[in-house]
C-alpha cells in the first residue's frame, strides 16, 4: 500500500462520481450522502471497479453498508481498510 | 367510463411535433410485441397493480389521467413505421384522444374478499389489443367490500413499453401532480430532450459496441439452457397466470437483511436472482432436464443518477447473467458466480455495449431481435424473466386520498420461457409475482417452486 492515503482515496472517489458517474449539482461535497445524490446498483459497481482500476484492490459490494456510502469521505475510510489489510 | 383529454391552460406545454424516436430499448420491447402478436396470438400486456384502501377519489384520478395523457401525447400514441419503412417512432399526429381510458366498475355484489384479486384483471392481462392504442391502454377501478374494503386499481400497459420502473414513476408522478409537485410534462420527457443515454459519435464505434453485444449473445449458447416451458414452439396461445408470494415485515426484514450482507446494500437484486435461479432448478431437477446453464437477463435502469429521470420513454439496458447449472446446487456458490458475472459484464461495458445494439436493432425488422437470441440459445430466450423494482412506486404510501395497501406487477412473459418473477418492497414486506404462462408448470412443480424460493430467501429452509 500505499501512496493511497484516506484523503487521496477520498479526493479519487469523489471525482470518479462527480466527473464520471453522477449527474450532481455544485453542493455536491465528499461529506454529500452518496445514495440521495443517486448511487444506485450500477453506478456503486463502476465506482468499485474505477477504484480497483487505480488502486488494485477490489472491495466486493457485499461490504459496502450503508454506513460505508455515507460520503465520499466514508466510503475512502473502507477501501483504505482493505488497502491496509493486503 | 372513458375520458377525453383536455389540457390545463395555465400551464405552457411544450410543441410536440408528428412524431417522436423510440429509444433503443423501447424498440426491443417492441421486438417482443411483435413476435409474441405473430406467434402467440396474444398481445404483450403488463399489469401494475394498486391495492388501495378506502377513500380513492376516482373522479380527480380520472381528470388528472386525462390532462396527463393531453400534456404527454407519447402515453396515447401509436408505434408506426413511417410508409411502412424506416426506423419506427411515436406517431404523435395519430394519437387517439380516447386513451387511455378510466373505468370504475360497480362493486361486486358479494364484495370481493381480501386478498382475492378481481377475476377482471387476469382477463385484462390476456386481451388481444390493437397496436393502433398507445403505451397505456386502460385503468380499471374495481371496488372492494369484507372486512378490508377500498379499491383494487389496475394499469394494463400494451406493449410494456413502459419497463418496470417507468410505469411505477409514472403512478408515483400523478400523485405528485395531484399534489401540485410536479410538472405536466416531466422535463427529461420533453421533445427537445435527448432520449438516449450517450453513445460515441462515431458511427464505426456504435457499430463495434453493437458487434461486441452480438458476439456476447451467441456466446451464450456454448452453454445451453432450458426454461420452464423449453424451447419456444411455433402457435402457442399466450395465457397468462400469475400469484404473489408476500411476505410479513418481519421476514422481508430478514429477507432484506440476507440480501444486503450477501449481496450488497444497492446490488441485493443479485440475491433475488439467485433464490429465483433456485426455485427453477428445483423443478427443472425434479423433472430430471437440468440444463448446462442457466440465462437470466438483468434489466439495468440507464436513467440519470441523481439527476431528473424520465417517465415515458424506456431507459434500460441489460446485463445478461450465465452461470453453469452445476453451481446452482448451493446459494452461495450461486451467489459468488453471479457477482463475477455481473462484474465482468459491467467491466467489459456490456451495458453500453447493449444500447449501441438496440439502437441499431431499431432500424432493423423488430422479429429480427427475438429471433437472433433464440437462434444463438437453441430456441430459448432465456431461462427465466426477472425484475426488482425496490422500493414500490418509490416508496408511495397513498394514492388519490387512499392508503397504498399492497401493489405488484404482472409482466407479461412469452410462452417461452414460459415464467418470470418480479421483485418488489411495498412498504415494508417483500412481494414476489410468478407470471407464467398456463400449464407450464403442474400443481406439485408449483409448490415446489414456492418452497425452494421461499426457503433461499427466509434462510429457513
Amino acid at each position: 500500500m500505499s501512496e493511497w492515503t484516506h484523503e487521496r482515496l477520498a479526493e479519487l472517489i469523489h471525482r470518479i462520481l462527480r466527473e464520471d458517474l453522477l449527474e450532481v449539482a455544485d453542493d455536491f461535497t465528499p461529506r454529500s450522502n452518496l445514495v440521495e445524490a443517486g448511487l444506485d446498483s450500477l453506478a456503486v459497481t463502476q465506482l468499485m471497479l474505477s477504484i480497483e482500476e487505480n488502486t488494485g484492490v477490489w472491495v466486493d459490494e457485499s461490504l459496502l453498508t450503508p454506513e460505508n456510502l455515507e460520503s465520499s469521505e466514508s466510503l475512502a475510510a473502507c477501501v483504505h481498510e482493505h488497502l491496509g489489510q493486503r | 367510463m372513458s375520458t377525453s383529454a383536455s389540457a390545463r391552460p395555465s400551464e405552457p406545454l411544450p410543441q410536440w411535433g408528428p412524431r417522436l424516436p423510440l429509444t433503443g430499448a423501447d424498440g426491443f420491447l417492441r421486438a417482443f410485441d411483435v413476435d409474441t402478436r405473430r406467434r402467440n396470438a396474444a398481445s404483450h400486456l403488463a399489469q401494475l397493480v394498486l391495492r388501495l384502501g378506502p377513500g380513492f377519489d376516482a373522479d380527480a384520478f380520472q381528470t388528472l389521467l386525462a390532462e396527463t395523457a393531453a400534456a404527454n401525447p407519447i402515453l396515447r400514441a401509436p408505434i408506426l413505421r413511417r410508409l411502412t419503412v424506416g426506423t419506427p417512432c411515436y406517431r404523435l399526429d395519430r394519437s387517439n384522444p380516447a386513451w387511455p381510458s378510466f373505468t370504475l366498475h360497480p362493486a361486486p355484489p358479494d364484495g370481493a374478499a381480501w386478498p382475492a384479486l378481481p377475476a377482471l384483471f387476469h382477463e385484462r392481462l390476456n386481451e388481444v389489443r390493437s397496436s393502433r392504442h398507445g403505451e397505456l391502454l386502460r385503468v380499471d377501478a374495481v371496488p372492494r367490500g369484507g372486512e378490508r374494503p377500498g379499491t383494487d386499481l389496475a394499469f394494463t400497459w400494451l406493449h410494456m413499453l413502459l419497463d418496470g420502473a417507468g410505469s411505477e414513476r409514472f403512478v408515483s408522478f400523478l400523485e405528485e401532480r395531484r399534489r401540485g409537485l410536479a410538472p405536466a410534462v416531466p422535463p427529461a420527457d420533453r421533445p427537445e430532450s435527448p432520449p438516449e443515454v450517450a453513445l460515441p459519435a462515431l458511427a464505426s464505434e456504435r457499430g463495434a459496441m453493437a458487434m461486441r453485444w452480438q458476439r456476447g449473445m451467441q456466446g451464450l449458447g456454448a452453454l445451453p439452457t432450458r426454461s420452464l416451458a423449453g424451447p419456444a414452439r411455433r402457435r402457442v396461445r399466450q395465457a397468462l397466470v400469475y400469484d404473489v408470494h408476500g411476505f410479513s415485515p418481519e421476514e422481508t426484514t430478514g429477507i432484506v437483511g440476507r440480501a444486503a450482507s450477501q449481496a450488497g446494500f444497492l446490488t441485493p437484486m443479485l440475491f433475488y436472482v439467485a433464490a429465483a435461479i433456485r426455485a427453477h432448478d428445483a423443478v427443472l431437477r425434479a423433472r430430471g432436464s437440468v440444463p448446462e446453464s442457466y440465462v437470466v437477463p438483468l434489466p439495468v435502469d440507464l436513467r440519470p443518477k441523481g439527476g431528473e429521470g424520465g417517465v415515458f420513454r424506456t431507459r434500460v439496458s441489460m446485463i445478461w447473467l450465465q452461470v453453469r447449472a452445476e453451481r446452482a446446487r448451493d446459494l452461495a456458490t450461486l451467489l459468488e458466480d453471479l457477482k463475477a458475472v455481473r462484474r465482468q459484464a459491467i467491466r467489459e461495458r456490456q451495458v453500453e455495449n447493449g444500447v449501441a445494439a438496440m439502437a441499431y436493432a431499431l432500424r432493423a425488422p423488430a422479429w429480427l431481435y427475438a429471433r437472433m437470441t433464440r437462434r444463438a440459445l437453441h430456441g430459448e430466450l432465456c431461462t427465466f424473466f426477472f425484475g426488482y423494482t425496490a422500493a414500490f412506486c418509490g416508496g408511495l404510501d397513498r394514492f388519490f386520498g387512499a392508503e397504498l395497501i399492497d401493489g405488484f406487477h404482472a409482466p407479461s412473459v412469452p410462452p417461452s420461457p414460459g415464467s418470470g418473477l418480479v421483485f418488489s418492497l411495498v412498504g415494508d414486506r417483500l412481494n414476489v409475482t410468478h407470471v407464467r404462462q398456463r400449464g407450464v408448470v403442474s400443481e406439485d412443480e408449483l409448490a415446489r417452486f414456492g418452497d425452494a424460493l421461499r426457503s433461499d430467501l427466509t434462510g429457513l429452509g
